[in-house]
């Protein structure tokens, strides 16, 4: 946790005032018709790329705010990604 | 021994003297020494017996990269004590030997055993019988080790810990790192300089040789040192290691304090923009037969003990190097009265001309292409036999110092700890980087790089292009710089020889772990073929020098020695940190950081015995009996005050206050009535219980509620993390530090109350589970609660934490005539375990729900909420097999009370006890557990196994709860 991470609101400090919010997954899905299956999927299952992926981080001893992020998970450092491809990972494939 | 007259170059002050004591002798010197100069002034040459063999070591390199010369200082163990100041009254006792000083050990004898302790010998052979192992490594660790930690031994000092950000962090402060620095800071950028030594200076520091013109070097190292130290924007920290090296330049360090510095060490924390290392080289060791006995030093050490501390070596020298500086020091030494048998050098060729002219001068023996092959000599050095590196020629000359150093060898550990690829360069020697990472920036001798100048340019050049990543346009100055630098000779050529030809039983390729060339080629013999491995099957390079001896040797022996010519030598990875470090440095000034409440004080002065429970310091209990009879008993038949203002305490409000609360309660928030009170729990995604609390409506989209004390500090960021993706408009606040909260409960409660409020407290107008705002004394806002936690007619206090005290003594002094008195902790927790009432975390763990512990009545579906949990909460409501939580009596009254015991059925573990105590006010034991659903009915009996019952276990029955008044009458009287 030696990185520096991006604060939207009190800019680069270090990673470890933040807090892990685990992979943007998109918002929680509609409970209705929602299988134990789906919804284990959303809570517990992750993509873990080598490479860049798209985060929630809180900026926990600081001012408290949750915001995503890109970080390349080869090199642990954050990478400013373009806003065109920001947004949630892509659903799991199913195989 | 007398010091030399007087030199420029000495860091001591002989007119002050310093005396410590060694063994049982005192010893005098000098202010500035260390405490190995203060011994080795003083003739000690044996400053430790080593980890293995016990033979005999002394001085070697004056750095800190071996465990040569690590003792035991004022009862602390391994301290290296070639690089730690002498202060007064020091005392000092050699390690790893049965006697006080390292010059007689009776252990010795292990050197003569060690053709029956070949590399990894005890791994092989003591693992059969498996019984062995045990008793073989207490006697081993007897035997070998290094400090011996007395377990009653309290760290004294200082520890202090600075953070500081800097747009440049220059590693290492001799000429490459302060040009470097210096040319950072002329363009406005602030610049951290860190150095090893307890001075400015690196390899010019000491040395006469001429720089540009006339000046000697070492005052070239003055002048910039000076502008070093009078740049405003440059903080210099000397005496500072450096450990660590991370991600997006993350420096870490620790710098040992000097008499004046308020700190004994302090760890230093740096984030920076861009990084210049220059952290030069140290000496490669010479590999030849006992090349480790005491009077066998490398050139910087015998140069740096006449230069700086006034110290000649030895009387007759021989030299056997591989490089110019080793030559340098030879000249100099030579001048400086010291005798110099003769300079064997292992290069054939490639010398400074001037050197070797000023050895013919000076009528010293010179002997390029030869090395050193054997030392002579035990406690002593008394000669050695020097070679050609390749034939078998051999001369024996008598001497009581031999400076033996294969060359240089650059100090590449913190590239190597970002990931940089080091490459093997055949010109230089050297494993150099590869394309370094952005924002990274070598320079000087580690580069190779040996003119003086050359040094220096390279150091601006590092600086320009550190200034260029923050941000300064450089361009035409790196160009003007790197065109100057073309002129220079650029990297010299290295010398490659590594061992000298022999078969290596004691040549030791690493003194910490008693390493010899013989155990790297058994390790090779046995199928390790890489370093990596190697050094873990000989441990060469894991002792306390980190692998600053063999770090280089043993890739490069390794790939000679395999003799296959696509081998390329690669090196062992390096880790932090990268000098050993006090656990004390670590741990810093502030160990324990935890919250008081406002009663913090009062409460302790009436008797309170304070505990650290999470982040707070509570009241456990107000006597020595450790059951709290007396509290309990008090609220029970008259009326108790708690300090409770670790509860968590929020205000929500704003549009979308109620869809938060709807998102992580359970329960229908929508239901919420004016004036009352609703209990709710919060659960996590998988249904388990996490928290449970009340929430009151104060207004319109205004509420306030509590969480338990554990769940305070995450609330916040549990809400939001919850609905993040809502983008809902509602505000949180953290009140839990801003307002207090007492506990009023038992019989005489309301008689209390009555007394300090002309609010009407009856029963009609502020009945159970009421929530009301009124004034105490006329001046103290209080949020009232009528609860029931402990089971008696109660009333929660929120008061702001600054009316605290105040309410606590009015209450106290209105409950005089009603017996009221304090109560803490166990007795609350004894209370409302009569009423089964839960605590979370307590009664419930990581895999208990909501419907486990049996407030499934508290969850309504309200899929549109989206409530955490409720999914989870769905499938598992009947899910089979779940631990449910019961309460317990025992079979028999007169049983003992479990504690924290196993449920036993059918010889199987089927739950356990979460709480139990004896209660007085029902006469008899009873307690909660989490038990399997099929064993959860009223009146089942079963075994509770406890660690300490020697085999007669605790019969127990599933009984009804509240054991105590099951109706709740004495809540709602
Ligand atoms: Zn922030």
């Amino acid at each position: 946790m030696s990185f520096i991470i991006t604060c939207p609101i009190c800019g680069p400090r270090n990673a470890y005032e933040f807090g892990f919010g685990g992979e943007d997954k998109g918002p929680r899905p509609d409970e209705e018709a929602l299988s134990p299956g789906d919804w284990c999927d959303y809570v517990h299952m992750n993509q873990c790329v080598a490479g860049v992926a798209r985060e929630w981080w809180i900026h926990r001893s600081g001012c408290g705010v949750w915001f995503t992020t890109s970080r390349d998970t080869t090199r642990n450092l954050e990478v400013q990604v373009e806003t065109m491809e920001k947004g949630p990972n892509p659903p799991l494939e199913k195989e | 021994m007398n010091r030399i007259n007087p030199l420029e170059t000495f860091r001591i002050r002989p007119s002050q003297k310093v005396s410590i004591r060694y063994g049982r002798k005192s010893y005098q010197g000098v202010a500035g020494d260390t405490i190995a100069t203060l011994l080795y002034a003083n003739g000690v040459r044996i400053f430790s017996r080593s980890l293995k063999y016990h033979r005999p070591r002394g001085l070697y390199s004056l750095d800190g990269e071996c465990s040569n010369t690590m003792m035991q200082v004022n009862d602390m163990p391994n301290v290296r004590v070639e690089n730690t100041p002498a202060r007064d009254g020091m005392e000092v006792v050699a390690q790893n030997v049965a006697g006080k000083t390292a010059d007689i050990d009776p252990m010795a004898f292990m050197d003569n055993l060690s053709f029956a302790m070949p590399a990894g010998f005890y791994y092989r052979t003591l693992h059969k019988p498996a019984k062995i192992w045990p008793l073989a490594i207490k006697n081993i660790r007897k035997a070998a080790g290094l400090g011996v930690m007395n377990p009653d031994f309290r760290m004294p000092g200082h520890f202090d810990e600075i953070y500081p950000t800097t747009d440049v962090c220059v590693i290492g402060g001799g000429p490459a790192g302060m040009t470097a620095a210096l040319s950072a800071a002329e363009h406005g950028l602030r610049v951290i300089l860190l150095e090893n030594r307890p001075w400015l200076g690196g390899v010019f520091d000491y040395r006469p040789t001429a720089y540009e013109g006339d000046i000697p070097l070492y005052r070239r190292a003055w002048e910039l040192a000076e502008k070093v130290e009078t740049t405003p924007n440059i903080r210099s920290f000397t005496h500072t290691a450096v450990v660590g090296n991370y991600n997006d330049h993350l420096v870490t360090a620790f710098q040992r304090g000097d008499k004046t510095d308020p700190f004994d060490e302090r760890y230093i924390e740096i984030r920076a923009r861009s990084l210049v290392i220059a952290t030069g080289c140290i000496e490669r060791p010479l590999l030849f037969e006992n090349n480790d006995r005491p009077g066998i030093m490398q050139v910087g050490c015998a140069h740096r003990l006449a230069r700086t501390w006034g110290l000649l070596p030895g009387k007759r020298a021989v030299f056997s190097i591989g490089d110019d500086l080793g030559l340098e020091a030879a000249v100099d030494l030579a001048d400086l009265g010291l005798e110099i048998a003769c300079v064997a050098d292992t290069r054939q060729d490639g010398q400074d001309e001037s050197l070797t002219d000023a050895l013919a001068q000076r009528d010293i023996p010179f002997y390029r292409g030869w090395m050193a092959t054997e030392a002579h000599g035990g406690k002593r050095l008394k000669g050695v036999i020097l070679g050609p590196v390749t034939g078998i020629r051999r001369q024996t000359f008598d001497c009581n110092l031999l400076v033996a150093s294969a060359g240089q060898t650059p100090l590449t550990s913190l590239l190597s700890m970002r990931q940089v690829k080091l490459r093997y360069d055949h010109h230089t020697g050297f494993f150099l980087p590869d394309n370094p990472p952005d924002g990274i920036h070598p320079a000087g001798r580690m580069l190779g790089l040996q003119d003086s100048v050359e040094i220096e340019i390279s150091g601006r050049l590092a600086g320009m292009a550190a200034a260029a990543d923050c941000g300064i346009n450089m361009d035409k100055e790196i160009e003007t710089i790197k065109t100057r630098m073309d002129a220079f000779p650029g990297p010299v050529r290295g010398a490659k020889v590594v061992s000298a030809a022999v078969k290596g039983k004691k040549t030791f390729i690493c003194f910490d772990e008693d390493t010899t060339l013989k155990n790297v080629d058994q390790a090779m013999a046995y199928g390790f073929d890489v370093p990596e491995l190697i050094k873990r099957f000989t441990s060469a390079g894991t002792g306390p020098g980190q692998g600053g001896i063999p770090g280089h040797n043993l890739p490069l022996y390794v790939a000679q020695t395999q003799q296959s010519p696509d081998t390329e030598p690669r090196p062992t990875t390096v880790r932090a940190p990268l000098v050993p470090t006090l656990l004390a440095t670590y741990a810093g000034s502030q160990h324990d950081m935890s919250k008081r409440t406002a009663l913090h004080d009062s409460q302790e002065a009436t008797g309170g015995k304070m505990e650290r429970i999470g982040v707070w310091n509570r009241i456990r209990r107000f006597s020595e009996d450790v059951n709290a009879r007396a509290e309990i008993n008090n609220v029970r038949s008259n009326v108790g005050m708690l300090d409770a203002s670790t509860l968590g305490k929020f205000r929500i409000h704003g549009p979308d206050a109620l869809k938060a609360l709807q998102r992580v309660y359970v329960s229908n928030m929508e239901k919420m009535i004016d004036g009352k009170i609703k209990y709710s729990a919060m659960c996590n995604e998988d249904g388990c219980i996490i928290d449970d609390g009340v929430v009151v409506k104060r207004g319109d989209n205004d509420y306030y509620f509590t969480t338990s004390t554990g769940r305070a500090g995450q609330t916040v960021e549990w809400i939001r993390f919850h609905t993040r993706y809502d983008g809902w408009n509602f505000n949180l606040v953290n009140l839990t530090d801003a307002y207090g909260v007492i506990n009023l409960a038992g019989p005489n409660a309301r008689k209390v109350l009555e007394k300090i409020t002309a609010a009407d407290v009856s029963n009609g107008a502020f009945p159970y589970i009421g929530y009301r705002e009124f004034m105490i004394a006329d001046s103290i806002p209080a949020r009232a609660m009528r609860l029931g936690f402990v089971g008696e007619l109660s009333y929660e206090f929120h008061v702001p934490a600054s009316y605290m005290q105040a309410l606590w003594d009015i209450l106290e002094e209105a409950g005089q005539e009603f017996g009221v008195q304090n109560f803490g902790l166990e007795a609350q927790s004894t209370l409302r375990l009569e009423k089964g009432h839960l605590i979370i975390g307590s009664e419930s763990e990581q895999r208990t729900t909501l419907h486990d512990v049996g407030l499934g009545f508290l969850w309504n579906r309200k899929p549109s909420a989206k409530t955490v949990g409720a999914v989870a909460l769905e499938d598992t409501e009947k899910q089979k097999g779940r631990l449910k939580l019961v309460g317990i009596k025992m079979a028999d009254a007169a049983l003992p009370t479990p504690r924290d015991g196993s449920i036993i059925v059918d010889t199987k573990i089927r739950g356990y006890v979460c709480t139990a105590r004896f209660s007085d006010t029902l006469n008899e034991p009873v307690g909660m557990v989490l038990v399997e659903d099929e064993l959860s009915k009223i009146d089942t009996q079963f075994n509770i196994y406890e660690d300490d019952c020697n085999g007669r276990l605790i019969t127990a029955k599933v009984a009804d709860m509240p054991f105590y008044d099951p109706d709740g009458k004495r809540m709602k009287m």
